[in-house]
């Protein structure tokens, strides 16, 4: 048992950035959160108007909407894809390296090249998505993905699963190698079929790499700001403004620092709520 | 049972099938870096007539790629370094104390693993800029590591929690301070959990766009994602300068991946299941 | 640039000779602009050199920094201490920039702040300090493609609605696209001209909250006029949700697959190299006989408070305020002057736009001279996106979120 005072001295470098690059500007984003400030000159104190602000226009709680969607639709496809990939190659010894290595290649890539590269693929004029729908005779179904409303948030939801999905496999296969081989082979004695035994045996020993998977994936996306950023900078009219793209937008586009901190202040009681919601309900249901 | 066989091999092929066309994109990036504007606008799917190196070369040279790479290769190792430092030294007395104090150090660190960085960015900004640390090596170095470093921690508490308490026990007997205890006798068995935590590290600088948009601004101290951002957004997306610039944007993790695949995935995997 | 610093050194060893005393001492300026770009080159490097050859004094870096990223460049460089001598500025920057004391006052005084229209005056000095030096003015107006308008045998750009209506539905039989009307900036230079064209109340009580949208006659009937001009069959507003008014939009002009587009004519430039394009730049069609000039005050030099060569900066700036240096960039930018002296860079094809603004039809973009606030204009460009896709939306719908804008910027 180390002494209290080496204690100290061991975890003070770690506290000293913690505390500089961490504590303090939480301390300070909440301070300047009520204020107008504008990034240079002074500040002055207006109380809870950010706030109100942030409730009283449809533009903000819109902003979480999109963010909701995204990240429940991210969350949902992404986790029953990568289960669906991880249960076949469990079952698929030959393919499994190569599958699970081919899976993951789009995780080693900067979200700023996927999304050039998913830009340019759904572009309305030579992109590749529209030209092989065309190849196929599908004429009616291209049109501009990132330029539509409807479809714009889901194209970027895609592109998002594209990356991730390997991640979801492999963490899904890890899962697997954890389950006992018995319990597999006094199922198949049982005589229960390929899908009973993934239904009966395997979701619910799985369960610790489900909460892994959503757990990581929905902080993951709940902070989403890179795609949209990129891809359509939260257009057509705000239908990809996530909430982290509204910060940066307010930050940088119109200096108002003191409004973008009164939002972040609200995506950080969101995302802890979130975490520790699903943190309890996910380990509640592995013990189950 | 030759039925099965059959339905196995089918069901092996549909699944490779499924892989292949996942890494259509990929593909598709790569081929599209080898043609010019005009034959993308004529056949926006056809292969490259003949390999358009000049793509290559103008990215290349416009992208300042070379530093770039320096650039990523270079704020990555300090943060490794920095990261690991500071993480298994504030881990050696946490991992087995249950003090106030370390109860509130660890929710604390638990608390920075779900925060976004965008709840700090504003006054990172504003605090950077106090210091003068906006566009400097130190600067991105120190944001980087403050990111990093609740993974650090929570890393090694849980790693060094499970080296024997005998061991460190043994060298305080044989009056070893407790910074020998920890430099000579716990730091030489954390390799794999620093190898795996510099993996995340690593794709984590190497990928990250936020803190390098907004505190870099200097082009000569341009990571290599950045220096992608900033060359295709200033050309107004051509496919010509955008296929070649996401390919070297890419490479040297791809070429790493191709070498260490399968520690790459065993190490990511591990590193979030722990 | 070898060339010109040796004869520079030779000329300040002749100086020092000559006088025997350190006289000209040698400035070097950094000058920031987000133009001077091989796509956007305003005369700069023209007019850098030239200047340096006539102050061989002073040495001239010229660094190219996009507007959006000046946001995030230029700030902590001239709170740390670390300013550039001279930067491109706009009216929204200076506003900040200049209200936070970071920018040196350019004097009211001076020659050339008398030489400015009353009008601008107003507009660009604050408290008696002028923060900027103006540069050019430059028109934003319709775009016409007279060889397509020529197939359907009109001969004339439209400036009125009825013409306009006339020549989509001429265009349109004949199976030619008539306008490109993107609501990231094209049908905003429509709607913003023709709001304020026919408004009861100043631009700027807009733009204070003094009076708002939603009840302003002349927008709610600005946004019936876009319903009609779709009857009209002017434009296809699923066809425009695939256009990006900087990049796609322009090719598909200059491309001639359009007939007509609202736009700034500092597209002129490079438009006058496409072989075959046979347009004109005309003002912006309105319910007056003239159509609307909707002008940009755009640029100018600022010069930043902690500049360490303030005297040098100065002398820059002043030696661009003078009219035969001006006219390169006028030129360059088919721009006007925004002096009084009336000098003008247009060519013969936005004759129309010069005789709307000789007509009296001439209406100050009122981002740029600060009559509405910087938040406002990226909420009309959303606002329109999304009324475009969906005409049934109520006007209210559309200007209700604009005076949201507008008071949260308050």
């Amino acid at each position: 048992m180390t002494s209290y005072r080496s204690m100290i001295l061991f975890t003070l470098p770690a506290m000293i950035v913690l505390g500089m690059f961490f504590v303090y500007p939480i301390f300070l984003t909440f301070q300047m959160s009520l204020t107008n400030f504008t990034g240079v000159g002074e500040a002055e104190n207006i109380g809870l108007k950010n706030y109100d602000r942030i409730i009283s226009r449809s533009r903000y709680p819109d902003a979480l909407w999109v963010t909701v969607k995204f990240t429940v639709v991210v969350v949902l496809i992404q986790t029953l894809l990568g289960l669906a990939f991880a249960a076949m190659l469990h079952r698929l010894p030959a393919v499994r390296n190569f599958a699970r290595a081919a899976l993951f290649t789009p995780a080693m890539m900067s979200f700023v090249v996927v999304g050039y590269v998913w830009q340019f693929i759904y572009s309305p004029f030579s992109g590749g998505l529209n030209a092989m729908l065309r190849g196929a005779g599908l004429d009616w179904m291209a049109k501009g993905w990132l330029g539509d409303p409807d479809t714009a948030l889901y194209a970027i939801a895609f592109a998002h699963i594209w990356m991730f999905t390997g991640y979801t496999t492999a963490i899904f296969l890890a899962g697997y190698a954890n389950i006992s081989s018995d319990i597999d082979e006094a199922g198949r004695l049982d005589g229960a079929s390929s899908w009973q035994r993934f239904r009966h045996l395997e979701v619910p020993l799985l369960a610790p790499s489900f909460t892994i998977n959503i757990m990581l994936s929905t902080i993951g996306t709940l902070k989403t700001f890179e795609l949209p950023f990129i891809m359509t900078r939260g257009g057509p009219d705000g239908a990809t403004r996530t909430l982290s793209l509204e910060i940066i937008e307010q930050l940088f586009g119109q200096y108002r620092f003191g409004f973008a901190s009164a939002l972040s202040i609200i995506m950080l009681v969101i995302v802890i709520a979130v975490a520790v919601f699903q943190n309890w309900y996910l380990r509640r249901r592995e013990d189950v | 049972m030759p039925a099965l066989n059959i339905r196995q091999l089918l069901l092996n092929v549909l699944v490779v099938a499924l892989v292949v066309a996942m890494l259509l994109p990929l593909f598709y990036m790569i081929t599209m870096s080898f043609r010019t504007a005009t034959e993308i606008a004529e056949a926006p799917l056809g292969l490259p007539d003949r390999l358009a190196w000049e793509n290559y070369a103008q990215a290349f040279g416009g992208m300042n790629y070379v530093r770039a790479v320096i650039n990523s290769v270079g704020i990555t190792i300090s943060v490794t370094v920095l990261t690991a430092l500071l993480g298994s030294m504030a881990a050696f007395p946490l991992a087995r104390n249950t003090s106030g104090f370390a109860r509130i150090f660890i929710l604390l660190v638990a608390l920075g693993l779900a925060t976004p960085n965008f709840v700090t960015i504003t006054p990172i900004y504003v605090i950077f800029r106090d210091l003068g640390l906006l566009d400097t090596y130190l600067g991105i170095i120190l944001a980087f590591t403050a990111l990093n470093l609740p993974l650090a921690v929570f890393f090694y508490v849980g790693f060094i929690g499970a080296i024997p308490k005998d061991l460190v026990e043994a060298a305080k007997l044989d009056n070893c301070s407790d910074w020998q205890a920890f430099w000579y006798v716990v730091r030489p068995l954390l390799g794999p959990a620093t190898a795996t935590l510099s993996l995340f590290v690593m794709l984590m600088v190497w990928n990250d766009f936020t803190y390098p948009l907004l505190l870099l601004t200097d082009k000569d101290k341009f990571t290599v994602t950045i220096s992608v951002y900033r060359f295709v957004g200033n050309q107004n997306i051509q496919p010509d300068m955008l296929f070649p610039a996401a390919v070297l944007g890419s490479l040297p993790l791809l070429i790493l991946f191709a070498i260490f695949q399968r520690r790459i995935v065993a190490g990511v995997t591990a590193g979030a299941v722990k | 640039m070898k060339t010109q610093l040796k004869l520079s050194t030779a000329l300040s060893v002749v100086a020092i000779l000559s006088s025997g005393a350190v006289y000209a001492q040698q400035a070097t300026l950094d000058v920031t602009a987000w133009k001077g770009n091989e796509a956007e080159p305003a005369g700069l490097p023209e007019l850098i050199e030239k200047f340096e050859a006539e102050h061989p004094e002073i040495d001239v870096e010229l660094s190219y920094i996009g507007r959006l990223d000046t946001d995030t460049v230029i700030p902590p460089r001239l709170q740390a201490g670390d300013p550039p001598d001279v930067m491109m500025t706009d009216m929204p920057l200076v506003k900040i920039w200049g209200d936070a004391g970071l920018l040196a006052d350019l004097g009211t005084d001076s020659e050339w702040f008398a030489r400015i229209p009353d009008g601008l005056k107003a507009s660009i000095s604050s408290d008696d300090a002028a923060f900027i030096m103006p540069l050019e003015v430059i028109g934003m107006g319709n775009f016409v493609n007279m060889g397509l308008l020529g197939q359907v045998g009109i001969e004339e750009p439209p400036t009125t609605i009825e013409e306009l209506k006339a020549t989509c539905g001429a265009l349109a039989d004949a199976d030619i696209n008539p306008l490109i009307f993107t609501g990231g900036f094209s049908a905003p230079l429509f709607l913003i001209a023709n709001g304020i064209e026919g408004s009861d109340v100043p631009a700027s009580a807009l733009g204070s909250g003094d009076s708002t949208f939603v009840d302003s006659a002349s927008f709610n009937s600005g946004i019936d006029l876009i319903r009609e001009l779709r009857e009209a069959r002017c434009f296809d507003p699923d066809q425009q949700a695939g256009l990006d008014p900087w990049s796609t939009a322009l090719n598909e002009f200059s491309g001639g697959n359009f007939a007509m587009m609202p736009q700034g004519a500092w597209n002129i430039a490079s438009f006058n190299e496409v072989e075959g394009l046979d347009y004109v730049f005309a003002p912006i069609p309105s319910s007056k006989e003239s159509g609307v000039a909707l002008d940009l005050f755009g640029i100018g030099w600022s010069i930043a408070e902690r500049s360490e060569n303030k005297d040098a900066a100065k002398v820059f700036v002043d030696w661009f305020a003078q009219p035969e240096n001006l006219q390169i960039m006028l030129d360059a930018e088919s721009a006007y002057s925004p002096f009084d002296d009336g000098a003008s860079g247009t060519p013969d094809l936005a004759a129309a736009y010069d005789q709307s603004r000789i007509d009296g039809g001439v209406i100050n973009y009122p981002f740029a001279v600060l009559d509405w606030p910087k938040a406002l204009e990226s909420e009309i460009w959303d606002s329109l996106t999304g009324f475009l896709l969906d005409t049934s939306k109520s006007n209210s719908d559309v200007l209700e979120r604009w005076d949201w804008a507008v008071e949260d910027s308050l």
